[in-house]
């Protein structure tokens, strides 16, 4: 009796460990159809499934192709109907150990506007990477499979040519394996992007609320400490890593300035001066020199733009204002920072006067984020005024004043000449007036749009609309107006990721953000459109770009521009909302949101004028 | 006697609880801005307040469209002499106390009882009613009374805040606005950096 228990027991185990390898397999996917946790694709991204087979070859291998300088990214997918433990390798032969592999186990979140999963924030992991399905973090009932990202770092001085190697998944004793080749091109993605992407941020306190594990551990003030200023640079390197930039403005609306972002001022009037520097060299200094990327793979480089602290009641008293002794209080203060910076060899960055406020906030009478009231330009007049005062014509340092501009757009470009000149517009505005980028270029003015990042519930090449808008377009960058905010439970109940590209890294033990998914399909868009972009020298700019837009969503560069609305002839403060958004509907309509495979299409543009193509 | 040593012991009790919580630790700053509000009543000039917020605003500021969502807000406008004016004056006022504070103007509505909006802020970004972003707001009782009656009101309901109320006359006598001069037990640096 007892033999024959033993014997029915020998075939259970055995008929389980069949199952397990019968269950577990290990798929690739191309960087846009993002996976479920339940062997599926998501509902936005199931209208790309033909890409699936685009990342094979006819024996069944994974084949990428990158250009030196940059990434090239895939996802892989651990599949199994059994739950159980597994681990996941992947690695590729390379002789010479210069190609990097990062991997990234893909975070589910649940979207509570549809009641779904989808994937997003990217936990670096290491390989080879062991875990257990259903993820037990991530608490997903009848998980059945778990996603991975893997970022292929290709250096400048990779040798061009094809390396092999795979990504083995090892479960329930058994083990598969997909081949990988990887195909290294010749040409080398330009280090300048065509387009500069900005994440913007305000404040701090975000930090304290998002990192709670290092705030409430910590003994001093932790807004003075190094970690604080370590973490800071971190979310300038994450962007910076991934071809973007960081803005972090360091004021409110009626004028409190956090004291990290500016220096310690004393006394008033002709005697206001800067009594101490300390914070602000601690958290600025690194980003000016470069130092804070010492370890970034993009080599050390000063951030290009920085918003400064001043506004109405930074460094001068707004009770002064109109009065000697703001003028005596401003151009001092800035003549200290332009000497500081001077002396620091700060001379590689753009110094912001940026003014964010707006009079329905009630702390000036005065807007300084999109103008509306004519009446309002004037201070900007005035405060050109004072800065060409404070700071010497001769100085190395960048001073700029910049304008984020919707309404009154085209009255502030003709009015401001010489005074602004960093626009970020409104890039429904902008769209009606399609000489502005070239005028404003001619002249030496830098130009943005701003918008905001798709939520994850839109197909996964959304994004790629932005940069290549910027670019279609001839202006110089995109703005997303804020990027760090996930919501107050990014994990289980996310509100879509509309304010977030980056995630704290607290809940898993980093004192650092994450990336997204969305994030590494930018940077991808950003390569390929900084490849794009430099084969003007063989081929006319208008060319590259009708193609690009072509193959993005088969629409023409005169379908991303709005004719010219009769509301653009009437004084801005007569405009409505309502009739901004009818004013759009030329694009609205033609520029339907693309398709998933519309950046795949660019990028095989991109990879035939390299001669890379398939 | 026996009043000052439970008077003395009431002090050291109050010295031992957490400051933030206790409101007696209030009591010296509840003094000063009492003190300044009282002066605030005599120095702001409501008859310059009446101007601050245009027709266009006011006319703006209960309007709903669900195609524009910023409707009021992006119509909000003010007068930027009279604003200027009663904003360098409030200003002034905190320097009065010995701490940081702020003195914020509030009006009622004409036609919208039951409503007032904040019209001017100040630097440190403080007041215990303000509803970061809204135009206007629902009256709360001490302010109706302030605006009926002309006594001044210190509010602390937040625990760690204080608030004095006190009203704002025009040159016809009439009560037409109120400030608050306000201050808390910690200052927090960041709070509303944003």
């Amino acid at each position: 009796m007892r033999r024959f228990h033993r014997q029915v027991l020998f075939l259970f185990l055995l008929l389980l460990s069949g199952k397990c390898l019968a269950a577990a397999t290990l798929e690739a996917l191309p960087e846009f159809l993002r996976p479920d946790p339940f062997g599926g694709i998501v509902t936005p991204d199931q209208g790309g499934v033909k890409l699936r087979s685009s990342l094979y070859d006819a024996r069944h291998r994974v084949v990428l192709r990158g250009w030196r300088g940059g990434y090239v990214s895939f996802q892989l997918v651990v599949k199994s109907t059994v739950p159980g433990a597994y681990s996941l390798e992947v690695s590729l032969d390379d002789p010479a150990h210069k190609i990097q592999t990062d991997l990234f186990r893909e975070w589910f979140h649940f979207t509570d506007s549809d009641k779904h999963y989808y994937p997003d924030a990217l936990v670096p992991v290491h390989s080879p990477y062991g875990s257990h399905l259903p993820e037990p973090d991530n608490k997903i009932d009848q998980q059945t499979a778990q996603a991975f990202w893997v970022d292929v770092y290709i250096p400048t001085d990779a040798k061009p040519g094809v390396l092999s190697g795979k990504a083995r998944l090892k479960f329930g004793g058994k083990s598969v394996a997909v081949p990988v080749q990887l195909t290294v091109l010749d040409r080398a993605i330009p280090a300048e992007d065509v387009v500069t992407v900005d994440h913007n941020s305000y404040g701090i306190s975000f930090l304290s609320e998002q990192y709670g594990t290092a705030y409430h551990n910590y003994s001093g003030n932790w807004f003075e400490s190094d970690q604080l200023f370590r973490l800071i640079h971190d979310y300038h390197q994450i962007f910076y890593e991934h071809r973007g930039i960081y803005h972090q403005l360091g004021y409110g609306h009626s004028g409190k300035v956090g004291p990290e972002f500016a220096p310690v001022l004393a006394g008033s009037g002709r005697n206001k001066h800067i009594a101490d520097w300390t914070l602000f060299d601690r958290h600025y200094g690194p980003l000016f020199d470069g130092t804070a990327f010492a370890s970034s793979r993009r080599g050390p480089r000063p951030i290009p733009f920085v918003y400064l602290p001043i506004n109405p009641e930074w460094p001068a008293s707004y009770e002064l204002w109109g009065e000697p002794g703001y003028e005596a209080e401003f151009v001092n203060v800035l003549s200290e920072m332009e000497s500081h910076f001077r002396e620091k060899g700060w001379t590689h960055t753009n110094f912001e006067v940026f003014f964010n406020h707006k009079k329905r906030y009630m702390g000036f009478p005065w807007d300084g984020d999109e103008v509306r009231f004519p009446k309002d330009i004037n201070y900007f007049l005035e405060y050109g005024r004072l800065l060409k005062k404070a700071v010497p014509a001769d100085s190395p340092v960048h001073f700029v004043m910049r304008a984020d501009v919707s309404w009154d757009m085209e009255q502030e470009f003709k009015l401001l000449k010489g005074v602004v000149t960093v626009w970020c517009c409104s890039g429904g505005i902008l769209s009606f007036y399609r000489d502005a980028p070239k005028t404003l270029g001619d002249r030496g003015d830098v130009v943005w749009y701003y918008g905001g990042p798709p939520s994850v519930t839109e197909n996964a090449a959304a994004i790629t609309e932005y940069p290549l808008r910027a670019w279609l377009w001839g202006v110089n960058g995109y703005v997303h107006w804020l990027t760090v905010a996930p919501g107050n439970d990014p994990w289980f109940h996310f509100d879509g990721g509309g304010t977030a590209l980056v995630y704290s890294g607290d809940r898993f033990g980093l004192t650092a953000p994450i990336p997204s998914i969305r994030l590494k399909i930018q940077r991808n868009c950003l390569q390929d459109l900084a490849v794009l972009d430099s084969f003007k020298t063989q081929q006319s700019l208008d060319s590259l770009r009708s193609e690009a837009a072509h193959r993005f969503n088969k629409s023409a560069l005169d379908d991303w521009w709005n004719p010219r609305p009769t509301l653009a002839d009437i004084p801005s403060d007569q405009w409505q909302g309502s009739a901004i958004d009818a004013a759009m509907e030329h694009t609205n309509k033609g520029l339907a949101h693309p398709g998933v495979s519309a950046w795949y299409n660019v990028h095989e543009y991109a990879l035939q004028l390299a001669g890379g193509a398939k | 006697m026996r009043t000052v040593y439970l008077l003395a012991l009431l002090m050291t009790l109050t010295s031992l609880a957490p400051a933030q919580d206790n409101p007696d630790a209030l009591l010296p700053k509840r003094l000063e801005l009492e003190s300044l509000a009282r002066v605030g009543s005599v120095m702001v000039d409501g008859d310059v307040c009446q101007k601050i917020v245009t027709p266009l605003a006011k006319e703006y500021m209960f309007k709903v469209d669900p195609r524009d969502e910023y409707l009021a807000g992006d119509n909000y406008d003010v007068d930027d002499v009279s604003f200027n004016i009663t904003k360098k004056t409030l200003i002034r006022l905190s320097h009065l106390t010995s701490f940081p504070s702020d003195v914020n103007l509030w009006m009622p509505i004409d036609g919208h009882p039951g409503k007032i909006q904040i019209v001017v802020r100040n630097k440190n970004e403080m007041s215990q009613f303000w509803h970061w972003g809204d135009i206007y707001q629902d009256m709360i009782p001490p302010m109706e009374t302030v605006l009926k009656t002309g006594q001044r009101v210190t509010v602390m309901d937040r625990p760690g805040w204080v608030s004095v109320l006190a009203p704002v006359y025009n040159s016809l006598g009439d009560i037409v606005g109120l400030i608050e001069a306000v201050s808390r037990t910690k200052m927090d640096p960041h709070d509303n950096v944003k």
